[in-house]
């Protein structure tokens, strides 16, 4: 997955769990930024009757960098509480809940918005209604504009939302983990002698009918670059971001109350920027520590970017298909071109009209480069299918990361930095086989862009 | 839980943001007891211990919460502290060495005349 589950650690805490981060110049305005940190992985819609939330004891965050040293300019922290108006029910819900401020809804969920920069902590909002989850058309009648409600102004211009929302992040989890056995090429799959598959086959969207909690935020372009009209070739117009959740130092199960108290600083648990580094790049042993470190110390992970452990199992699960990737593997060159597009960025002078580049600093970060528009006709393959505000340009709702990704580590990016290189014909048309069509949920054209949530009667149908 | 601090670099906070007026061993005790209403206290305490115990305790350095690097204001932590609990973690009583947990602060001392004397009364 793009990192839900990703760490052992991190898999067992769910609501500290970064699943995405997006980051684009808003479509429908595009002075501004759009940022989205998702959690809780896998939300099954009728989960209930404590239905999902934000955790009350964790901190989240969402970091800029912009100035290419990997640590964070500008934060915006959010932290939640939960308030319950009648405890003596089980109920989430006693009727409908048909607004923010209705008495039916038993347990709410408040937070607040800080912002943080050069050490100077502004406290943007407080008290913010999260919407209640989608339940079902007794409960939660006319969702969509419930939850629409809950989307509050910030000072300067800005825009947040923090609730629930259909997951857009599509993947077929069932092939990938079963050996990396893509379901449009499991009949060129060694199969490891067992000849179960003779014919390609669909892929299936293991995330579909599925919700997580995002926190999304609108700011403009300016606040977080200060300016709004940067040339596109300008460094000063990209920016890199990553979410954070933190956890406080100890945790006390306290029997006589029931409940966990917690003491002490808070310490990072969770960090998620580019989709998939934590998730199929660092190794198991690795994983957790990664999550606890700032971007600014990935040095130390380069090495796994470096020398992927897929492009090496690419030709070894697919015999013969990737020839040239084999013999780039096994020459022990490293890949610049997924340290670039992961790492530092993509410089200028590769891509016509194209860079993201934020320096010498090996840091994992969505990296934007906010000058560039949005585009009028978005392609999902971002800028490997010629769309300059894709990813890995940051990254949209419904960019298509597993594809470009695993495009990437099967060579078609390495032509950026060796010409001579020939791509394996596979590695351009490599994929799980998903595309948006395969989220049942539509994204939305304006923020916070994803989905509806799937509610809890009708999921799964 | 107590998270494993012992890789500092794992530690994106990262700095220590101050010290404060040392805690003596008698005002660590006092809120221990206090404390331990609510269900307190103290971490792992492993290791034989020493002899002579008596030690002055260092002077303790404090770490303040927020991973942005920010830290908390005085006042909020100040806080959280009065009404959340006091945690010991004495992490190794031969050296004395604990931390203590108090809102969103963490105070590290060494003292291995308290130290002793919280592994005596864990038992």
């Amino acid at each position: 997955m793009s990192s839900h589950r990703e760490a052992p650690e991190i898999s067992k805490d769910p609501v500290a769990d970064s699943t995405d981060v997006y980051a684009f110049v808003s479509p429908d305005r595009p002075s501004t930024v759009t940022l989205i940190a998702n959690y809780i992985p896998l939300e099954e819609p009728a989960g209930g009757p404590n239905f999902y939330e934000f955790g009350d004891d964790v901190l989240y965050e969402i970091h800029i960098d912009n100035n290419g040293d990997g640590r964070a300019d500008i934060t915006y922290q959010f932290r939640f509480e939960t308030v319950l108006r009648d405890n003596g029910t089980f109920l989430y819900n006693t009727g409908p809940i048909r607004s923010l401020a209705s008495p039916n809804w038993n347990s709410r969920q408040f937070y607040s918005v800080t912002e943080v920069t050069g050490g100077r902590r502004q406290r943007l909002a407080a008290g913010l209604a999260c919407p209640p989850c989608n339940i079902g058309p007794l409960s939660t009648p006319g969702y969509a504009g419930l939850a629409a409600s809950a989307v509050h102004p910030l000072p300067g211009g800005g825009h947040v939302f923090a609730g629930q929302r259909a997951e857009g992040f599509y993947v077929d989890l069932g092939s990938i983990f079963d050996l990396a056995n893509l379901r449009p090429f499991q009949q060129l799959h060694q199969q490891y002698g067992m000849h179960v598959f003779s014919k390609p086959a669909p892929g299936v969207n293991a995330t579909n009918e599925l919700n997580v909690h995002s926190i999304a935020l609108q700011v403009p372009i300016k606040s977080l670059t200060g300016s709004a009209s940067r040339h596109e070739s300008d460094p000063r117009a990209v920016i890199g971001v990553w979410t954070t959740a933190s956890r406080q130092h100890v945790q006390i199960w306290d029997a006589n109350q029931g409940k966990t108290t917690c003491s002490g600083p808070y310490r990072q648990v969770s960090r998620l920027g580019n989709p998939l580094v934590n998730e199929v790049i660092n190794p198991l042993g690795v994983k957790d520590l990664w999550n606890s470190l700032p971007p600014s110390d990935d040095k130390r992970f380069a090495s796994y970017v470096a020398a992927p452990e897929l492009a090496a199992l690419l030709p070894a699960l697919y015999p013969g298909v990737f020839p040239h990737l084999a013999a780039l593997v096994k020459s022990g060159k490293p890949r610049a071109d997924l340290e670039a597009i992961l790492l530092t960025g993509i410089p200028a002078g590769l891509i016509k009209g194209f860079q993201n580049h934020t320096g010498p600093v090996l840091a994992d970060m969505l990296r934007l480069n906010t000058a560039i528009k949005p585009a009028k006709k978005p392609d999902i393959l971002g800028v490997l299918g010629g769309d300059l505000a894709g990813y890995p340009n940051g990254r949209r709702v419904f960019d298509d990361v597993v594809t470009i990704e695993l495009r990437a580590i099967a060579g078609l990016t390495y032509p950026l930095v060796d010409k001579t290189y020939k791509p394996d014909a596979a590695a351009s048309v490599v994929t799980d086989g998903l595309t948006p069509n395969n989220v049942k949920a539509p994204y939305l054209g304006s923020f916070p862009y994803l989905g509806v949530p799937y509610s809890g009667f009708y999921n799964p149908s | 839980m107590v998270w494993d601090e012992d890789n500092e670099a794992a530690d994106p906070a990262g700095q220590v943001s101050g010290e404060r007026e040392a805690v003596s061993r008698r005002s660590v005790l006092r809120t221990a007891a206090g404390a331990s209403a609510a269900g307190l206290v103290a971490g792992v305490a492993l290791g034989a211990l020493p002899a002579a115990a008596a030690a002055r305790p260092v002077k303790p350095a404090r770490q303040d919460e927020h991973p942005a690097g920010s830290g908390g204001t005085a006042a909020e932590t100040a806080d959280e502290a009065s009404n959340g609990p006091v945690v010991v973690h004495v992490r190794d009583a031969r050296t004395g060495e604990m931390d203590i947990f108090a809102g969103t602060s963490q105070t590290r001392l060494r003292d291995p005349a308290l130290a002793a004397r919280l592994v005596r009364a864990s038992r």
